[in-house]
């Protein structure tokens, strides 16, 4: 619930909206009320009255045709506000998780990076539908209730205690028992909805794999048994809810009974009319239409206030490294240097007492042995992660002072795993330089040896690429990617294994072109490739968590 | 960066009409998948709007007496008790419809689910390989949920809305055979108004569905890359360009809305104007304005009519209110038929148990591969055209090439993980059952997936039931203790989905580890020691040669490394196979060329 309350300000946004949203939502829910209460007036008033003449027939048959109108109206324009109200607060979900996750990066979460795409992008959708399936029939509810106790009190005044405490429960103590029965199932549903959404990625990330291994079967099953699980916690949700339900139902039964019977005590006392009573209790029924849509609506409100929670986790997380409070300003050169640079991720180090010298416009290249730390240098230059021991410096200046943004922009990187987005090929490029033309496009693909095969492509840099660049070979996304970091105007370029996805003629050939396409830049290279002969490049051996110079 | 693609393909009309018969044939008949629960589901409501004619009988009678005949409220407790146990039984009623609503759906959507599922592993990798992971996961884990609404709420409201109108209007009419005739008469009306209105809405309705799931898409894409887009400074840009894919979204959802609420308005109109008539026709007859009956009517009966008039239209509403479940239900049906190419067919049982394998031979087996085409879907001309290739039992065959010539598509057809022309006969035989022919091939892909769970795990998918020191072992063949030692979980250290936490050239020996488990005739390996350096692609190469003696091997490379240990090599190139002499001299004239 508290989590739910941190979010308050997506409601604060669309106040206006929700205001509307509310108004015809109680004219829609008095209209109805008042047109059943009126309804049964009018025929037993009109059984009653001796004859047609002395009857004001006009009245009544134009409230009830008013108030049916009315009820139409308002109700179209209630679903149509709220709906409207439910989108915009999505974008600005959408809007705000972008925002609060980029100053975060990298989160230090679960390894489990596909399901953390798919627990977000489920996370803001249940948040969101929340507001409006509780707030606004809540407040409704509210007024129905109390707006009808007040009428039973003037009309059958004994009453009124019984009707305000059945409205109560079906108001207050039912939505309770049902939030607070259907927390745990809501929980494991979220639990539950990852794993099966984990068992479909690595069946069809991992298809080869299991057909090559002939573990299609197995996996069937482990997934029909995750189904299976969130079948079930559906079922006992879905089951609290039917309660609910049938509870309020029972309520409007003891709230109608009871004014029926105190009712008709004082009909025989004469202190109520025939018609008067017969209105009331049509009203009354009307009146629990309300309750009932809210318990409806309350099955979900467990899994939302969930989804709220773990959204909330994400913005009050400290972030990985933390921003400097006053930034020094960036430096004009950009020498790089590690002064005695200790770094790991458990308990071992990966590097230790590390030092590197590059001077600005020197290319250099780091080797050693896979998982020895060669990567981990290349983040710590982003600073993604914040050195245990020593200081890494760009310019003289300590990488803490800096602000991220500003580094980021000096600082390109092509990671190991770069992705290829959902996108054209021209709109993967521009990430890398927003502003660049078509000829320097051509340059970066010609540079990463992919611009051929680009040209060959039916629509050329507007073609659209699949998810994860899918309908590129792992090659050609590993040049898109390579393309992009090129593309950058960064004055120092990292480059954790650009030739991976070439051959060796190609890779002969791109690092022979690196030292003049990215003459003037500084260059950190990772790589395994033997260097061509006769390259200036200064090569370095990472061994045992320390940088060596090789003869 | 360009937007979201919103066009949408413009369907051939025929073909289209009827797929989307085809596709509402497949939806009816899922709720005879439902069994007995979804019987309750459906009989529940009609029997609770039985006792509600009973009820309204009871209330109009107990007012009516007490009104218009003063009797008194000690006379009436028989049946004010009735009409409290009527009432709670209708509650008890709603109970058992709404769970049984919900555990039919529940049921249906696993067979769904796993049929999906089914589907995807019972294709070739080829064809899940084309389709994005995230549009697979959401159809099968997100989507399939709309199926609930359809099925616990649209079904039973639609046999409540067949029955109850018309069976309510009946009762009315011995009470007073104009009000009856009225309801009668009105209520079938409004289904053919709000179809009217509805038609609009649901085409609207699809094209909306199409733009959520593309938007859906782009949202998780961006989220997945989301570290890059920082590290290149986009974040506000890509901030600004999710809520504006968001707004142009929630636009065109609202211009949807507009029409698909107004259906529901046009029989709330209707229904007021019956409900309104019924009062007026009454109050009328009361003041003897009205008189086209032979007797008088009682208050009991005026009223009894005037409960019942809105419930001869409720059900009509409580179908309208779920109008859109089916609306949302054919929206998924489409994309998943769009998708999966096809609906599952339901009425079959998944399969989920193999026979065990009985191993025989054991024998290194020979491949021999005679006019292989292979055309990838969406790519124009093939990949490899009218390739032979003839691998004697037990040899060592390298494959080289530039990258995207074709090397893993021809690995990947040899291990019929693809679909060819052509022939592939592997130990003399062309076709051999799936199990078989699994026992007797391992295969490492480019892209092996590390699933979720440890890396020892990972190494069992070989063979379930390897002890700790065989996997141990595969593990040190593999070069994994290499970097598994360092941790201190060691190979009981878990590995995400997506292999994140492991380098590229750590997940690659992890996958290698897997095979050295099993006993194939056949190896093949697509470039195993990619991002390897030097001295660990050695020892990696060492320990897979070890491996493969006695046993035919076929690998991808790019390594010289590699492929110089390797019998021979042949070289992939413009869709053919050419043989490699001197591999220095051969290096010497391509390396000019090279683009």
């Amino acid at each position: 619930m508290s989590a739910l309350l941190h979010f308050r300000w997506l409601l604060a946004g669309q106040k206006a909206r929700l205001t509307l949203t509310l108004l015809l939502a109680l004219t829609a829910i008095f209209a109805g009320i008042g047109l059943l209460g009126v309804s049964g007036w009018f025929i037993t008033a009109a059984a009653l009255a001796a004859s047609g003449a002395a009857f004001n027939l006009f009245v009544p048959s134009s409230l009830v045709r008013g108030l049916s109108m009315l009820r139409i109206v308002s109700r179209y324009g209630e679903r149509l506000a709220g709906h409207d109200a439910t989108l915009r607060m999505l974008s600005d979900l959408r809007g705000w998780l972008f925002a609060t996750l980029f100053p975060k990066l990298p989160l230090s979460l679960s390894p489990r990076h596909g399901d953390l795409v798919s627990r977000l992008t489920a996370d803001i959708d249940a948040l969101n539908t929340a507001f409006l399936s509780a707030a606004i029939p809540l407040l409704g509810t509210f007024a129905a209730g109390s707006v009808m106790t007040l009428v039973v009190f003037l009309l059958v005044p004994d009453a009124a205690p019984f009707y305000a405490a059945v409205f109560a429960i079906s108001m207050f103590v039912v939505p309770w028992f049902l939030i607070r029965s259907t927390r745990r199932a809501g929980l494991a549903m979220v639990e539950q909805a990852s794993d099966l959404r984990g068992a479909v990625l690595d069946g069809v990330s991992g298809h080869a794999d299991l057909v090559a291994f002939g573990l299609t079967d197995e996996a069937l099953r482990s997934f029909d048994d995750a189904a299976g699980r969130l079948a079930a916690s559906k079922r006992a949700t879905a089951r609290r809810s039917a309660a609910a339900q049938a509870l309020v139902q029972v309520c409007g039964a003891a709230a109608f009974v009871t004014v029926l019977w105190i009712g008709l005590d004082a009909l025989e006392q004469g202190a109520i009319g025939g018609p008067t009573l017969a209105g009331l209790l049509l009203a009354i029924i009307g009146s629990f239409e309300a309750p009932a849509m809210l318990s409806r609506n309350l099955g979900r409100f467990s899994a939302s206030a969930a989804a709220a929670g773990r959204l909330r986790d994400i913005e009050v997380s400290a972030p990985r490294v933390a921003e400097p409070v006053r930034p020094t300003p960036m430096p004009t050169r950009f020498d790089i240097a590690f002064d005695g640079v200790s770094f790991g991720y458990g308990n071992a180090d990966v590097l230790s007492d590390c030092n590197l010298e590059v001077l600005e416009g020197e290319h250099i290249a780091i080797r050693g042995p896979s998982g020895s730390g060669k990567s981990t240098i290349l983040q710590l230059l982003l600073r993604l992660y914040d050195p245990r021991g020593g200081v890494v410096r760009v310019g003289g200046q300590d990488l803490r002072t800096l602000a991220l943004s500003d580094l980021h922009r000096r600082v390109a990187l092509l990671e190991q795993n770069a992705p290829v987005f959902l996108d054209s090929v021209r709109g993967n490029l521009l990430i890398g330089d927003p502003a660049a033309d078509d000829r320097k496009l051509w340059q970066a693909l010609e540079a990463a040896k992919l611009a051929d095969f680009v040209r060959s492509l039916p629509h050329g840099l507007d073609t659209m690429l699949g998810e994860t660049g899918r309908t590129l070979s792992a090659g050609q996304a590993r040049r898109l990617c390579l393309a992009r970091t090129l593309l950058s105007p960064a004055r120092i370029v990292l480059l954790d294994e650009p030739t991976s996805g070439l051959d060796r003629e190609m890779e002969y050939a791109f690092l022979r072109d690196m030292e003049e396409s990215l003459a003037g830049r500084s260059v950190v290279l990772v790589t395994h490739a033997e260097l061509p002969a006769g390259s200036g490049m200064r090569a370095l051996t990472l061994k045992g968590g320390k940088l060596e110079e090789r003869s | 960066m360009n937007p979201i693609p919103t066009e949408l393909a413009v369907d051939n009309g025929r073909d289209a009409e009827q797929r989307d018969r085809k596709q509402s044939r497949w939806l009816s008949g899922l709720g005879r998948q439902g069994g007995r629960a979804m019987a309750v589901a459906i009989a529940a409501p009609v029997v609770a709007g039985a006792l509600l004619v009973v009820q309204a009988w009871l209330v109009a009678g107990v007012l009516g007496e007490a009104i218009s005949e003063n009797v008194g409220r000690a006379e009436l407790a028989t049946s004010i008790a009735l009409i409290v146990f009527i009432f709670v039984a209708r509650a008890g009623l709603t109970y058992l419809a709404e769970a049984s609503g919900s555990a039919a759906a529940e049921a249906v959507i696993q067979r769904v689910r796993l049929a999906l599922f089914a589907k995807v592993l019972g294709s070739r990798p080829d064809w899940s390989a084309e389709r994005a992971s995230g549009a697979v996961s959401a159809a099968i884990v997100d989507q399939a949920d709309a199926l609930e609404g359809f099925l616990g709420r649209f079904l039973p409201a639609m046999i409540q809305a067949t029955l109850l109108p018309v069976a309510f209007a009946v009762v009315v009419m011995p009470i007073d055979w104009i009000a009856g005739l009225l309801l009668f008469v009105t209520a079938p009306l409004i289904p053919l108004f709000m179809a009217l209105a509805g038609w609009g809405a649901e085409a609207a309705k699809r094209s909306e569905a199409v733009a959520f799931a593309r938007l859906s898409a782009y949202f998780a894409d961006r989220l997945r890359g989301i570290l890059t887009l920082k590290l290149f400074g986009r974040a506000e840009e890509e901030t600004r360009a999710v809520m504006e894919a968001s707004e142009g979204l929630r636009q065109s959802t609202m211009r949807v809305l507009r029409i698909a609420f107004l259906s529901s308005a046009v029989l709330e109109f209707f229904a007021a104007l019956g409900v309104a008539g019924t009062a007026l026709y009454i109050g009328l007859t009361f003041l003897g304005m009205v008189d086209m009956r032979g007797d008088v009517l009682t208050l009991q009966a005026g009223l009894f009519c005037l409960l019942m008039a809105p419930e001869v239209y409720q059900p009509l509403r409580l179908l309208a209110a779920h109008y859109h479940d089916r609306a949302g239900a054919k929206a998924t049906i489409a994309e998943i038929d769009a998708l999966f190419e096809g609906l599952p067919d339901l009425r079959a049982p998944v399969s989920m148990v193999t026979a065990p394998v009985v191993r025989t031979g054991g024998d290194a087996a020979d491949i021999v591969v005679s006019r292989l085409t292979v055309r990838p879907p969406g790519r124009s001309g093939a990949v490899l055209d009218g390739v032979s290739l003839i691998v004697p039992a037990g040899e060592h065959v390298a494959i080289v090439g530039e990258s995207g010539s074709g090397k893993s598509t021809l690995l990947e057809a040899v291990a019929r993980l693809r679909g060819y022309e052509g022939s592939i006969a592997i130990g003399g035989a062309a076709t051999l059952p799936e199990p078989a022919l699994r026992e007797k091939i391992a295969f490492l892909g480019q892209r092996p997936r590390l699933f979720h769970g440890s890396i020892a795990d990972n190494i069992r998918l070989g063979r379930r039931d390897a002890s700790d020191e065989a996997v141990r072992a595969a593990a040190e063949r593999a070069a994994v203790t290499e970097f598994s030692d360092l941790v201190p979980l060691g190979l009981a250290t878990p590995v995400g989905e997506g292999g994140l936490g492991l380098s590229g050239g750590e997940a690659h020996r992890v996958a290698l580890a897997r095979i050295y488990l099993r006993d194939p005739d056949l190896v093949i390996l697509d470039e195993p020691t990619a991002h390897l350096d030097a001295a660990t692609e050695e020892r990696v190469i060492d320990g897979m040669l070890g491996f493969a003696t006695g046993r035919t091997l076929l690998v991808a490379t790019h390594s010289r490394a590699l492929a110089s240990r390797m019998g021979r090599s042949v070289r992939v190139a413009g869709g053919q196979l050419l043989p490699v002499l001197g591999g220095r001299k051969e290096r010497a004239v391509k390396s000019g060329g090279a683009a």
